[in-house]
């Protein structure tokens, strides 16, 4: 049993890791119907900037959000510099384009930092001996607060989108970007901050998930794509649906790896293949994505 | 004309892309008038209320209130006091009516609450409404929305593409009174572009017909209403 809830939390922490790089995913497609190839490599790059922060001497949480910084500003400027200007003319080649971004950061980062992986400390307690026992189970203090930090940032987007005028003006171009013109909502300036918003958001994930798993320039890759998958198991435009889906491809994880011998952390690939087709088929709109309801 | 022009285009071009839609135009709105655009389909109706708006690139001059706003941008037009009511209602689906209707008061500074409570007042069936998602509400319920939404920038003008299209006559009626509520109680000025000919022309102060991207006539509401060329053309009589 103990076992069980150890297995069950850490897939909720690595869940919530998912559930942050779906919720930058959900945020960037709800606003402008992009997939962004290069969401996972931006977080990349922030975490190797934490990593460059920390070796100067800064505390990790401070590095961190410098990091969420740079991610900010490196997808907003994604955004202005590639995105717009393509998707005026062709906004099928912004996923090309994207894809050509993935690369190009991805190799960046490569000319910067280098190949070798290195180690990123984590923000919370995080030696031998930092767990806490619940239900008889130990956990690592770490893992708790990388739950913790989903349920923080859930907290600040829902404070952002429900009770502020600029989430409402998100929310609004979201729905209507020709309408949220009329009323005076300056639409580019919404897209800029959404995608800024979601660089931010992969960082914050990329920071939590590299003191686990090792920091290397192919950090995110596999990570992008499960949380791809929890996105679109979630519901492309649902915030919600990111969430749930992000835990929920996280403890999928957890027993697939911990009591399923014959597919083990191998074949988790091929699941998540499995489960992507599944939803496509069965559910394209996801668990919580709209079929709008409308009446004319 | 009663009053002095609060909206005066002359010279208006506008189009997509290669394509010029709008070839000149001139007209006026006064304050506290209300103005309608007769036209069939394509001749350039949308075009012209986009093109006030600022959301097409135009040429020509468009002074309204005494500054020329023909290269402003669609948010400077709406913090100006132009407003307008899309096609086809565009109301925010997905958000609820209260939302919708903050999301109208977007670029006013400060505590819209005074806003919100004057237009639920004015239509009750959105204060009943107010936190149903805009997209359950009927076509003529989305229609008020929109009007209410296009009001909360406490705008000096308000334009109104098509707002009959797809309504019940009865909805038009009701709709258009509205309409000549804001003109006569709220001292609103109104640019409406209609191919209802019938209903707006007799809400219309002054009129003008427009084709294929040129005004061809002008007149009074009325003038325009007993017009035998109209009447052929836009209210299906044959004499």
């Amino acid at each position: 049993m103990s076992l069980f809830i150890e297995r069950m939390i850490n897939g909720l922490a690595d869940g919530s890791i998912y559930a942050l790089l779906a919720l930058a995913l959900v945020v960037v497609f709800r606003s402008t119907g992009q997939l962004n190839f290069a969401q996972g490599e931006i977080g990349t790059m922030g975490a190797f900037f934490v990593s460059t922060l920390t070796l100067t001497g800064l505390p990790v949480w401070l590095s961190i959000g410098l990091a969420m910084v740079l991610g900010f500003v490196v997808s907003a400027g994604v955004e202005r510099v590639v995105v717009r200007p393509i998707e005026h003319r062709n906004p099928g080649a912004v996923i090309v384009a994207l894809i050509g971004v993935f690369l190009a950061v991805n190799q960046a980062v490569a000319m910067i930092w280098g190949v070798d992986a290195r180690n990123l400390p984590s923000v919370f307690p995080d030696d031998a001996d930092d767990f806490v026992t619940i239900f008889g189970a130990p956990v690592r203090i770490a893992r708790l607060g990388v739950i913790g930090v989903l349920v923080v940032v859930l907290f600040l987007l829902w404070l952002l989108f429900a009770k502020t005028k600029i989430g409402l003006g998100m929310r609004a171009v979201a729905n209507n970007q020709e309408s949220s013109n009329l009323v005076g909502i300056r639409v580019g300036s919404v897209l800029v901050l959404g995608w800024g918003l979601a660089g931010a958001i992969g960082v914050l994930a990329a920071a939590m998930l590299a003191p686990s798993a090792g920091l290397s320039g192919s950090l995110m890759l596999s990570p992008f794509l499960i949380a791809s998958v929890a996105a679109v198991l979630g519901g492309l435009d649902s915030p919600v649906g990111a969430v749930v889906g992000g835990l929920l491809i996280g403890i999928v994880e957890a027993v697939i790896v911990g009591y399923v011998d014959f597919l083990g952390a191998d074949m988790l690939m091929p699941v998540m293949l499995v489960i992507l087709l599944g939803v496509l088929l069965l559910r394209p709109s996801g668990l919580f994505g709209s079929e709008r309801v409308e009446r004319v | 004309m009663s009053g002095d022009a609060l909206l005066t285009v002359s010279g208006l071009t506008a189009g997509y892309g290669p394509v010029e839609v709008l070839h000149g135009l001139d007209f006026t709105v006064g304050e506290g008038e209300i103005v309608v655009i007769l036209g069939a389909n394509g001749a350039g109706k949308t075009t012209t209320m986009r093109a006030v708006s600022g959301m097409i690139p135009r040429h020509g001059s468009i002074e309204f209130a005494g500054s020329d706003i023909s290269g402003s941008k669609p948010d400077a037009i709406v913090r100006a006091g132009v407003s307008q009511v899309p096609q086809g209602r565009g109301t925010f689906t997905d958000l609820t009516v209260e939302d919708n209707l903050l999301a109208g008061g977007y670029t006013l500074k400060g505590s819209v609450e005074e806003d919100l409570d004057r237009w639920f007042e004015v239509f009750p069936r959105l204060s009943e409404r107010r936190d149903q998602k805009a997209g359950s509400l009927s076509g003529g319920e989305q229609q008020m929305l929109a009007v209410a939404r296009a009001m909360m920038s406490r705008p000096k003008l308000l334009l109104c593409d098509e707002p009959s299209l797809g309504l019940a006559p009865l909805i038009t009626k009701e709709l258009f009174r509205v309409l000549g509520t804001l003109r006569d109680e709220h001292g609103m000025s109104l640019l409406v572009v209609e191919q209802n000919a019938g209903m707006s022309l007799a809400l219309a102060d002054r009129a003008y017909v427009l084709e294929t991207g040129s005004i061809v006539a002008t007149g009074t509401g009325d003038e325009l209403l007993a017009d035998d060329t109209i009447k052929e053309a836009y209210l299906g009589v044959v004499n």
